[in-house]
């Protein structure tokens, strides 16, 4: 019996990172989940919306978990920034009524719809580690990959009541899923560290300080390649890499893959790529 | 299980013991059957009837074996007793034991399994089935001892057994008798709470060490005793025998002495003196003295410990009084030592001004020196919840740095340690035991200067127990302890917050009231008026751990000099929305707030909402001052161009588009830089991407209409009921 959930791509899935909205959707056909889309579902603002007026993100918001509500079901995201964003400004409108009336009141002026409050908003890998169960999830694994994988979760994951479970500074959700799937996870300290991706444009150098270090903190700790449950950092992490060496002198030379990726990899989605990832693991590993 | 408030029911605890084992097993089994609720009632079985038996719903067995299958002398008699005509019904007994025998025998158990099948033959109900311990015994009869607890507990006062109330935690008093119980019990503990405090806090809490050292060790283990007196209320002060008058011994009401031996049995030569004097006829009585001994040798020596063993004696022929036995080290001292210095340092605080031992203080002396509070003090009675934790087994990585080497890495310690431990008594532990040379800032519970980082949380470790950390991760606890992040390290986990504090200089965050209108209050001084509202907004702003803390909350303050940090940041935005503040004194800090060292300096504001000593509050405030600062800059500036062009993507399609970020927020030349940084070339190609279709970037950076500043909507395709995206923002904000 396939799962269901209300489908929220992310914010960038549909432009600079179509491999996540792809892999995604391979991913949860493999693992028997079923993906709605929600057409009409807006970017969450990411925080970025927020700077400019908060009252428009939160009713943007609104508007897209409510269609989620209207379907009956939770939403799910491959997005940690999405996950943080919607769950929130959703934790905030349940804790002000006065916030959440308003919010409604604008809702039903401009669009006709209101929302309740009664969805949750998961990440892919909560969903994986606490819905499907891992005993489940290893049924689907027809590739095991047994390298060494350094989970990146990133700050916006890990909230407290966003994470389940896991811990938030200590997280072992990934590495569970790592470890039983044939690999070997490493554990360091600033997988939860913000990669400083929100800045990446403004404050350019301090990012690739920060993401440097991340880099270079999973790399010196054996890692060979980097699983990232973010996004927005998987981006940073990955195209930044290069320039983020130059500026500290750091080795940050490692392959980062999102973690949808990875998921769909594991359960026999696109075999050609994870043997052209393979051979980069290979050739560009120290 | 814990069980917070007592309902006692009696539970016999039966032993049939040639050797003291058995005995053992149940004085251990009647301290653990308390925090079961059960009142426990320790018999050897020479000490009851076999007739007796009827009358208890629980009994508890501990038997061992002698000889060939036989019973125990003291169990002899009440076997006969079982064998007799006129036997007992025992059909509302529950009953388990646990059998001691040695297995090179050939009737192993023997006399366990017969009462075994004695009592069931009886009628009784066997609870948890028999365990035979062979000579190493002790770990198989404490799981034993547990399990048989967890289920004789569970039997009410009718003898009905009821298993699914195992585990079950009894907060609320059962019955109007079991509350009587429980308050007479209060009242009891209460007594014994004042007795430790008079007891702690009248008279001479002196404790003198003695060492006679040769090569250095008892000096070194004198020296960490008198540390560890602190925990048990004694001032300790360390003694070189060497030219100390034995008279003044005579005079003092604790003391423990650690003695080396030297060659064959012989003093260490700082001990010589004052052994001799001790040995003269004219030696001075000791009879207000209470003493222990350590002693140190070499059982390669033929006289093993000898000068120990000689204070050990000699004192005690001068009329002191040894309050715990002396105990003997090999070459590997450490732990044995430690062991005895928990003993000792027990008995000796238990010892009063007037020489006098107070045994009935013990066990509480113990539970503080082990952190744990027994009762507190109230006349209502009201306990303090047993907070003591289990054991868990950490592995403990700490943060070394050494400023006269410029080394640093990562000493790591596996250990044991119990659950209810503060990370602060972790760390002073190790410095005692382990590594004197640790570094770390010691305080209150609530000093912010004693903050570190565990794993990435920036913690107290005054109020931060090692089983909260533990969270559900399978396995061992792995903690890896740093010090605050953001600041320069002096050594090891202590950090300087100089720069801190220069920051908070430079950012000029003290308050400059503005004149206004005051209200005369009843008793005629003035005040400024604020409003609830205000003051309940300032207040929740300002309520947060030190200054210190939050500017470490920040995963950017460690990566950009010149940032002045979520701390001072967030101070000056507190005095800006604070109405007492003068218009000035706004300039001011509207300048500050929105350059480039201030909040705009902060990349991301996520790790600040995740710390618990910052918050979703602190991470809110400062976002309204972001906001703030972007609003007084008119969205110009990276940051500005950022948030503004975000926003107008947004309301143009429902989704962002980044084509347009990059261009409109980097500029030509921004592009440019990432052309020749081969960021560009790693974004077109997907180096490192496993798929993607990258002809939509390329067309997104070089194809008009992207090049021109128009939005290229052939990479955006708007979201379903685009216009009431429109219409939200153009109901909340006209701006974009």
């Amino acid at each position: 019996m396939p799962v269901r959930y209300a489908y929220h791509p992310g914010n960038v899935a549909h432009s600079s990172a179509p491999e996540v909205d792809e892999t995604m959707r391979a991913a949860c056909r493999s693992l028997d989940v079923d993906l709605i889309d929600m057409p009409g579902a807006t970017s969450c603002g990411a925080g970025i919306l927020g700077q400019a007026n908060r009252r428009l993100q939160i009713t943007l918001n609104a508007r897209t978990m409510s269609m989620a509500e209207d379907l009956g079901l939770d939403i799910i995201t491959p997005c940690a920034t999405t996950a943080a964003t919607l769950h929130e400004d959703l934790e905030m409108m349940k804790s002000d009524p006065s916030l959440m009336g308003e919010v409604n009141k604008t809702l039903q002026k401009t669009t006709g719809r209101s929302l309740e409050g009664s969805i949750k908003i998961r990440h892919f890998l909560h969903v994986i580690v606490e819905d499907l169960g891992l005993d489940n999830f290893l049924k689907k694994v027809k590739n095991p990959i047994s390298s060494r994988l350094g989970p990146y979760y990133g700050p916006n994951l890990q909230q407290e009541g966003l994470v389940g479970g896991d811990d938030i500074f200590d997280p072992w959700y990934m590495e569970s899923i790592i470890e039983s799937s044939g690999g070997t996870p490493i554990r360091y300290t600033s997988r939860t560290s913000s990669a400083g991706t929100p800045g990446i444009f403004s404050e350019e150098n301090t990012v690739l300080r920060q993401s440097a270090t991340i880099l270079s903190d999973a790399k010196s700790m054996g890692a060979q390649m980097i699983i990232s449950a973010c996004t927005l950092s998987h981006g940073v992490l990955d195209i930044y890499q290069g320039k983020a060496s130059r500026s500290t002198g750091l080795n940050t030379n490692i392959p980062v893959i999102h973690f949808c990726e990875y998921i769909a990899f594991l359960t026999g989605n696109f075999p050609t790529r994870l043997a052209m990832l393979k051979t980069r693991v290979a050739v560009i590993g120290d | 299980m814990v069980i917070t408030m007592s309902s006692e029911l009696p539970l016999l605890i039966l032993y049939g013991s040639q050797s003291g084992n058995a005995e053992d097993l149940c004085t251990k089994a009647a301290k653990e059957a308390k925090s079961h609720g059960l009142e426990p009632i320790v018999k050897g079985m020479d000490e009851i009837k076999i007739s007796d038996l009827s009358s208890y719903n629980r009994v508890l067995i501990y038997c061992s074996t002698w000889g060939e299958g036989e019973m125990p002398d003291n169990a002899e008699d009440l076997w006969q007793q079982a064998q007799g005509d006129s036997l007992p019904s025992l059909t509302t007994c529950h009953f388990a034991v646990c059998s001691l025998g040695d297995s090179s025998y050939d009737l192993f158990c023997q006399s366990g399994k017969d009462w075994d099948q004695w009592f069931e033959k009886q009628g009784a109900n066997r609870l948890v089935t028999r365990v035979d311990c062979d000579v190493d015994y002790d770990k198989p009869a404490a799981l034993f001892t547990s399990e048989a607890l967890s289920h004789l507990s569970v039997v009410d006062s009718s003898g009905a057994y009821d298993p699914s109330k195992i585990g079950e935690v009894r907060s609320v008093p059962e019955t109007p008798d079991e509350k009587a119980i429980e308050t007479d019990q209060n009242k009891d503990k209460i007594a014994v709470g004042g007795g430790l405090e008079d007891l702690l806090g009248t008279g001479d809490r002196t404790l003198n060490i003695f060492f006679g050292s040769q090569s250095g060790n008892s000096e070194q283990l004198a020296s960490n005793f008198a540390k560890r007196a602190e925990n048990y209320g004694l001032k300790g002060i360390v003694h070189d025998m060497d030219g100390f008058d034995i008279n003044a011994m005579a005079s003092m009401k604790r003391v423990a002495i650690i003695c080396s031996t030297w060659g064959e049995g012989e003093m260490p030569d700082n001990a010589e003196a004052l052994w001799l004097a001790a040995s003269s006829g004219s030696a001075p009585k000791m009879d207000g003295v209470s003493f222990s001994v350590l002693a140190l040798g070499d059982t390669s020596y033929e006289l093993f410990c000898q000068s120990g063993k000689d204070w050990d004696n000699k004192l005690e022929e001068l009329g002191a009084r040894r309050v715990a036995a002396r105990v003997d080290c090999d070459v590997d001292y450490e732990a044995v030592a430690s062991e005895w210095a928990s003993e000792a340092l027990t008995m000796l605080s238990a010892v009063d001004d007037s020489g006098n031992l107070h045994e009935e203080l013990i066990d509480s002396i113990r539970d503080m020196a082990d952190g744990g509070a027994v009762v507190a003090d109230g006349e209502d009675g009201f306990s303090i919840p047993d907070l003591h934790g289990e054991e868990v087994e950490i592995q403990l990585g700490v943060f070394r740095y050494d400023p006269h080497e410029k080394t640093s890495g990562l000493d790591t310690w596996l250990c044991s340690l119990p659950g209810h431990m503060t990370l602060l008594e972790a760390l002073r532990s190790i410095q005692r035991t382990h590594d004197g040379s640790l570094c770390f800032t010691d305080g209150a519970p609530h000093d912010p200067n004693t903050a570190i980082s565990v794993n990435g949380r920036i913690t107290l470790p005054g109020i931060t127990r090692i089983e909260q950390l533990s969270n559900g991760r399978p396995g061992s606890i792995v903690m890896k302890i740093e010090p605050l992040p953001g600041y320069d390290v002096v050594r090891d986990l202590c950090v300087d917050f100089s720069a801190l504090t220069k920051k908070r200089q430079e950012a000029s965050v003290w308050h400059v009231s503005k004149t206004r209108e005051a209200l005369r209050t009843d008793q005629g001084t003035l005040i400024g008026p604020m409003s609830a509202v205000e003051a309940t907004k300032l207040h929740a702003m300002s309520n947060r751990f030190g200054s210190q803390i939050l500017h470490s909350c920040s995963d950017s303050v460690a990566y950009a000099n010149s940032y002045l940090g979520p701390s001072v940041c967030l101070d000056l935005w507190i005095k800006k929305s604070d109405s007492r503040t003068s218009d000035k004194k706004i300039k001011q800090i509207d300048k500050i707030l929105s350059g480039p060292d201030a909040i705009l300096a902060e990349t991301d504001l996520a790790p600040m909402a995740r710390q618990p000593l910052a918050g979703r509050g602190v991470q809110n405030a400062l976002s309204e001052a972001r906001t703030s600062a972007l609003e007084s800059n008119g969205y110009n500036g990276r940051h500005g161009k950022h948030v503004w062009w975000y926003a107008w993507t947004l309301k143009s399609s429902g989704r962002v588009n980044d084509t347009v970020l990059y261009r409109q927020v980097l500029g030509p030349l921004g592009l440019l830089s990432n052309l020749t940084s081969g960021v560009t070339a790693r974004m077109l190609t997907g180096f490192t991407r496993t798929g993607g279709k990258m002809v939509n970037d390329i067309l997104g950076l070089v194809v008009p209409p992207a090049g021109i500043g128009k939005m290229p909507k052939q990479f955006n395709k708007r979201v379903d009921k685009h216009y009431e995206v429109v219409s939200i923002f153009n109901t909340l904000d006209r701006r974009f």
